[in-house]
């Protein structure tokens, strides 16, 4: 299955890093990712990250939730999508 | 040694650094010195922090652990960068798996230097990301302030566990004067449960008739001891606990059924798997503890309250989902059961049956040291709020069964990490936590060496910490998974060639003694506990001795086995007739 995970993320050092390491070491591969900046809100990071796996993307979410850097995570299931 | 400059120390960032843990309330620190972190070294000496000088920054790591087990307060541990900060690593890994409050400070070579391959340049940022709550590389002395103030509510917050401040040298020098007095961040309390979702779990217990509590590490983590004690009294709902949850009922409460799980007692293993409902408290479904999942606990309901939402429904799908704080989750359920709901009479009769039906015996046959006779007999024999730290292998699992345990702060046992060589250092750190109190560490001949060179540590300080060297001369617990899963076939177990550790311990100047025979027990044991400095009692044990009960690797927590079933060979009293 794939998810797109929208993140906003602190603008912080290894924030990015955070994220992806913890898609992949929770079993969800990383297939996709655009984002940047957005001087509108406070330079926050906006990022969508299209990932592939098969547990239930809710528990993703809640640990990317507990990334400090991480303001908020939203996921949106991408059924028949290819990334 | 010479006495130190009388210079004081300039108001750079190290200085203001060290000014800032004595205002967290830090008043005891591990670590090793070298080339980058030699500015907060230099601000040590005016500072009223006690540093304690390990001899490899493994041990630095696992003794702040260990402090912070012991005591409930954040453990801290310094190393400089490139090999000092990796080798912090384990320590800091074992943290984080288990929940375990630290700052782990590294030194860092110079802003300019970072990303050129400097010597002793390390990403120890990058290598710890997955193993620590947060970090932060310090670019900038005026980040020091906010970094220092997230870093301590961080480890503490929440769900506790490890940071890391990485510090550049030049960050550490560069003039602090104008930064202000360091004010600890306040911790913000628990979420508080939802009252509807506590509502949802009573209603599920009121109807329960076979109701287990399944308590975890999150009770002496949520401060919930007391409130358990409280409801496990009133509720009269039969008790079983992880390996890190030993001592949040005593041992020998009449509710408690002990531990559950691949050694745990055969009462514990065969409530959960006869249970209607599962009140899981600070708890997370480990395989150690579940053995095959999709077999556990088969036909309950299962309630899971736990301070960190992201346990829940992880691997079991909660029927009632509780996060929030454990403590006030407990309250109001104690509150709606003041008292034994008797319709679960059966069944607290059923389970206290088993309790006692099942209890470990000790009358093993022989005269070679049974291993977990001397731990029940160490357990009765020390004082009642002795903290017993333990390694990793056969013996840890005989130090859950038979040692008696009045609160898990008192139980240091590496239980998601498995650390080899944690022992040693924890159980160094938590007699730093604990100074009047007795600290025992339970050691095995393969754990033992791996962080043997901590004994110097202890005989500098003169810490009184009584070392059971339980020896078997072999990898015990990977030699009996070769024998039961392996076919017998033994591949690089062999620790025959271990050093004399009697002579090894005198060389480190601690008083050791051996004993190979059972009936020498009872004298070891009291020698041990009377010295009043740190002491080694060298225990040798049958190397064929295996840890029972076992449930074989993914298979259901109802298989449990007392005895190697392709030999005749019978090793403990509860696998002969009673």
């Amino acid at each position: 299955m794939h998810y797109r995970l929208d993140l906003v993320l602190h603008p912080a050092e290894g924030a990015l890093l955070r994220v992806i390491g913890m898609a992949e070491r929770r079993g969800f591969a990383p297939r996709a990712i655009t984002g940047a900046p957005v001087a509108a809100d406070g330079g926050r990071w906006h990022l969508q990250l299209v990932v592939d796996g098969q547990r239930p993307p809710e528990t993703l979410c809640r640990q990317m939730e507990k990334i400090y850097d991480c303001v908020s995570v939203q996921v949106t299931a991408l059924d028949g999508v290819q990334a | 040694m010479t006495a130190p400059s009388p210079r004081s120390t300039p108001a750079n960032g190290a200085r203001w650094l060290t000014q800032a843990l004595e205002a967290e309330g830090v008043r005891t620190l591990f670590g090793y010195p070298g080339g980058t972190i030699m500015p907060f070294y230099d601000a040590l000496v005016d500072s009223q922090l006690k540093h304690v000088l390990v001899r490899h920054e493994q041990g630095a790591a696992l003794a702040a652990n260990g402090f912070a087990r012991a005591s409930g307060q954040v453990g801290v541990c310094v190393a400089t960068s490139g090999p000092g900060a990796s080798n912090l690593v384990t320590g800091i890994a074992d943290a984080m798996l288990d929940s375990v409050p630290m700052v782990c400070i590294t030194g860092q070579v110079a802003t300019p230097l970072l990303g050129t391959d400097a010597f002793q340049e390390l990403d120890v940022f990058g290598l710890t990301l997955p193993i620590v709550k947060h970090s932060w590389l310090v670019r900038s002395v005026d980040d020091l302030p906010r970094v220092v103030g997230e870093a301590f509510r961080v480890a503490r917050e929440g769900r506790p566990g490890p940071v890391l401040i990485d510090l550049p040298k030049d960050v550490q020098v560069a003039d602090a004067s104008h930064l202000p007095a360091h004010r600890p961040a306040a911790v913000p309390p628990p979420a508080e449960p939802a009252q509807a979702a506590l509502a949802e779990a009573i209603a599920v217990l009121a109807t329960a008739e076979k109701p287990v509590i399944y308590a975890g590490g999150g009770i002496a983590l949520g401060e919930a001891v007391d409130e358990l004690r409280a409801f496990v009294d009133a509720s009269g709902i039969p008790t079983v606990m992880t390996l890190r949850g030993l001592g949040a009922l005593p041992a020998a409460h009449r509710h408690s059924l002990g531990m559950l799980g691949m050694h745990g007692t055969r009462a514990a293993n065969m409530a959960v798997q006869e249970c209607d409902v599962l009140l899981v408290l600070g708890a997370r479904f480990d395989d150690r503890a579940t053995g095959k999942l999709v077999e556990f606990a088969p036909f309950a309901r299962v309630v899971h309250i736990d301070a960190d939402a992201y346990e829940i429904s992880k691997l079991r799908t909660a029927d009632v989902a509780v996060p929030g704080d454990v403590a006030r989750a407990i309250r109001a359920l104690h509150a709606a059961f003041p008292s034994p709901p008797p319709q679960q009479a059966p069944w607290r009769a059923r389970c206290a049956q088993h309790r006692e039906r099942f209890a470990a015996r000790y009358d093993a046959p022989g005269s070679q040291v049974y291993a977990p006779a001397l731990l029940k007999r160490l357990s009765e024999l020390a004082p009642a709020d002795t903290v017993i730290a333990c390694d990793v292998g056969q013996h840890q699992m005989w130090v859950a069964q038979h040692c008696r345990f009045n609160h898990p702060r008192n139980h240091l046992t590496s239980g998601a990490l498995g650390t080899m060589g944690f022992g040693l250092p924890a159980a160094m750190g938590a007699q730093f936590a604990c100074p009047d109190r007795t600290v025992v560490l339970v050691s095995g001949d393969g754990s033992f060496m791996m962080n043997v060179q901590e004994l110097t540590t202890i005989a500098r300080c003169r810490l009184p910490v009584k070392i059971v060297l339980l020896d078997n001369s072999s990898l015990g617990m990977v030699r009996q998974w070769q024998e039961l899963f392996f076919a017998e076939r033994y591949s690089e177990i062999d620790l025959s060639d271990n050093p004399d550790f009697v002579a090894l311990a005198k060389v480190f100047g601690i008083a050791a003694t051996r004993i190979d025979a059972r009936d020498d027990v009872e004298g070891g044991l009291a020698a041990l506990l009377a010295e009043p400095g740190p002491a080694l009692l060298h225990v040798a044990i049958d190397a064929r001795a295996n840890v029972w009960p076992l449930v074989p690797p993914n298979t259901a927590n109802s298989t449990m086995l007392e005895s190697n079933p392709a030999t005749s060979r019978q090793e403990t009293p509860n696998a002969l007739p009673a």
